[in-house]
């Protein structure tokens, strides 16, 4: 999936919680008030979007801290 | 067992009848009783005419019997009841259908088989009696109604109706048309003589999704019964608002517990005091289950307990429903979010008509809670899922707002009315 089509899919989740959207890779999720439960909704909508589950590296799962990281997790996940 | 009210009145979509005309017609039609000497029978219908006529024609000659729509008679039913010793009677051919079964040991006159397909969705034959579905035996003073009836044949809740218009005098049924239950209800609506209904929330948010606000708020409504499935405060409210002159009472009822708690006064759950140990139908809750003792009951336990696998939540002085157990929490990383507490507070919303929750699994979480919804007609479906989204947002823990949406058309309603 494009990289830019994930950050969509981020940014509907952030806009429906009526957070701000994010413009900045290189911010920390923590800072940007993206949660694991958004995670979590990230992948299940991306799935929904696909039509197939998802493997996922359950340790480059535990090393995300920016929005780059999220990025290049579904990148590298929907490859 | 009480007399039968003979003057009481069904009315069908062809025309109106009395128990009377129709045991005329179903002796007329299917002879003496002794053909079904030594045989569980169970009457295969095409209509609710012909299910009526099955009714009273078994009650009155003390028949072993039950009554089943064709349409659900698939191979694998038919086998079900072979292997109950059951045969299968085509109503309008007059005939045994397949193999003639012979009940044996098993037959026992005046016993009631009772269809229900429960939460596996295999047809289960629950045995009852008249005495056990007339549950309205107790109820002293009824005033005169007609109500409208729209139950599958054979149901609990069907039989329950039938025996209430089959024993209590001045108590009229309507019968519902299941190929379009939202039109034979307007139907019904229209003619005005509609006074009272028993059905499910679901029953009634299809209802008005489908039949003009006016002419459900034009009928004479003045009692109303709701069942089957979890009654939420959003609904109760509603029709309050829109039948102010009307009895609402829910009804807890399974057709193995049998009819136990009725609530009147307006709210969700039941009061906290119906766990009284001295009153005469017993309701017990034994870790957030709910077990009763009822008269009504066909099943239960050597002290009387009927274990009904529902769980409920002691808030304040009440209980409230927070449906089966095994299958209801949405576990949403060690986190426990129950759909019933979540679709009640959808329902609240002025905009959602029903809404059902269940679980997706999903990464990193396990499961999140997403909802399927129907908004009223006229609603913004394209701010729907971002201001549902924020109001869950105002009222929920984070883990129980609904991660994903989806917005049908109609309510979706099974032919047990429930959704």
């Amino acid at each position: 999936m494009e990289r830019q089509e994930i950050l969509d899919t981020m940014n509907l989740v952030m806009t429906n919680k009526g957070r701000e959207p994010i413009t900045d890779e290189t911010v920390a999720t923590r800072d940007a008030n993206f949660r694991s439960l958004d995670f979590s909704e990230v992948a299940l909508r991306i799935e929904t979007k696909l039509g197939r589950e998802l493997t996922f590296d359950a340790a480059a799962m535990r090393n995300i801290d920016t929005v780059k990281d999220v990025l290049d997790f579904f990148e590298k996940a929907t490859a | 067992m009480p007399d039968v009210a003979h003057n009481n009145t069904i009315t069908f979509p062809d025309g109106q009848s009395s128990w009377t005309a129709l045991l005329k017609n179903a002796d007329a039609r299917i002879g003496a009783p002794d053909r079904f000497d030594g045989q569980r029978v169970v009457f295969v219908v095409d209509s609710m005419q012909q299910a009526f006529g099955a009714i009273i024609y078994g009650l009155t000659h003390g028949l072993d019997y039950g009554v089943v729509e064709r349409h659900r008679v698939s191979p694998e039913v038919a086998g079900r009841f072979a292997e109950n010793g059951v045969a299968l009677f085509d109503w309008a051919a007059v005939t045994v259908m397949g193999d003639a079964q012979h009940a044996g040991d098993t037959l026992e006159p005046g016993r009631v088989t009772v269809l229900t397909s429960g939460t596996t969705g295999l047809l289960k034959l629950i045995p009852h009696s008249w005495d056990t579905l007339n549950t309205f035996d107790r109820v002293a003073e009824l005033p005169a109604n007609t109500w409208f009836l729209p139950y599958q044949i054979g149901s609990y809740a069907w039989f329950q109706m039938v025996a209430l218009g089959l024993f209590k005098p001045g108590q009229n049924l309507v019968c519902g048309d299941f190929n379009d239950l939202a039109a034979s209800f307007e139907t019904a609506l229209r003619s005005g003589q509609i006074t009272a209904i028993s059905s499910t929330p679901t029953f009634w948010r299809h209802a008005l999704m489908n039949i003009g606000f006016d002419l459900i708020q034009s009928a004479p409504l003045t009692s109303i019964s709701m069942g089957g499935e979890i009654v939420d405060q959003a609904i109760l409210d509603e029709l309050g608002g829109i039948f102010p002159q009307a009895k609402i009472r829910h009804i807890y009822a399974s057709s193995e517990a049998g009819a136990a708690i009725v609530v009147t006064d307006g709210k969700a759950g039941f009061d906290a005091k119906l766990t009284d140990p001295a009153r005469a139908i017993g309701v017990k809750v034994e870790e957030d289950r709910l077990y009763i003792r009822s008269p009504y009951s066909n099943k239960a336990d050597a002290s009387g307990w009927v274990d009904t696998g529902d769980l409920v939540e002691r808030r304040g002085d009440r209980f409230l429903f927070c449906g089966r157990a095994g299958n209801t929490m949405i576990n949403v990383g060690g986190q426990k979010a129950f759909p019933p507490d979540i679709e009640a507070y959808l329902n609240a919303h002025p905009n959602v008509v029903w809404s059902q929750v269940t679980a997706r699994r999903a990464p990193l979480m396990g499961n999140l809670p997403v909802a399927k919804v129907v908004l009223t007609k006229g609603a913004d479906t394209t701010t729907a899922e971002r201001d549902l989204t924020e109001y869950c947002s105002k009222g929920l823990a984070e883990y129980a707002v609904p991660r994903m949406w989806e917005f049908l058309d109609s309510v979706p309603m099974r032919a047990s009315l429930k959704s």
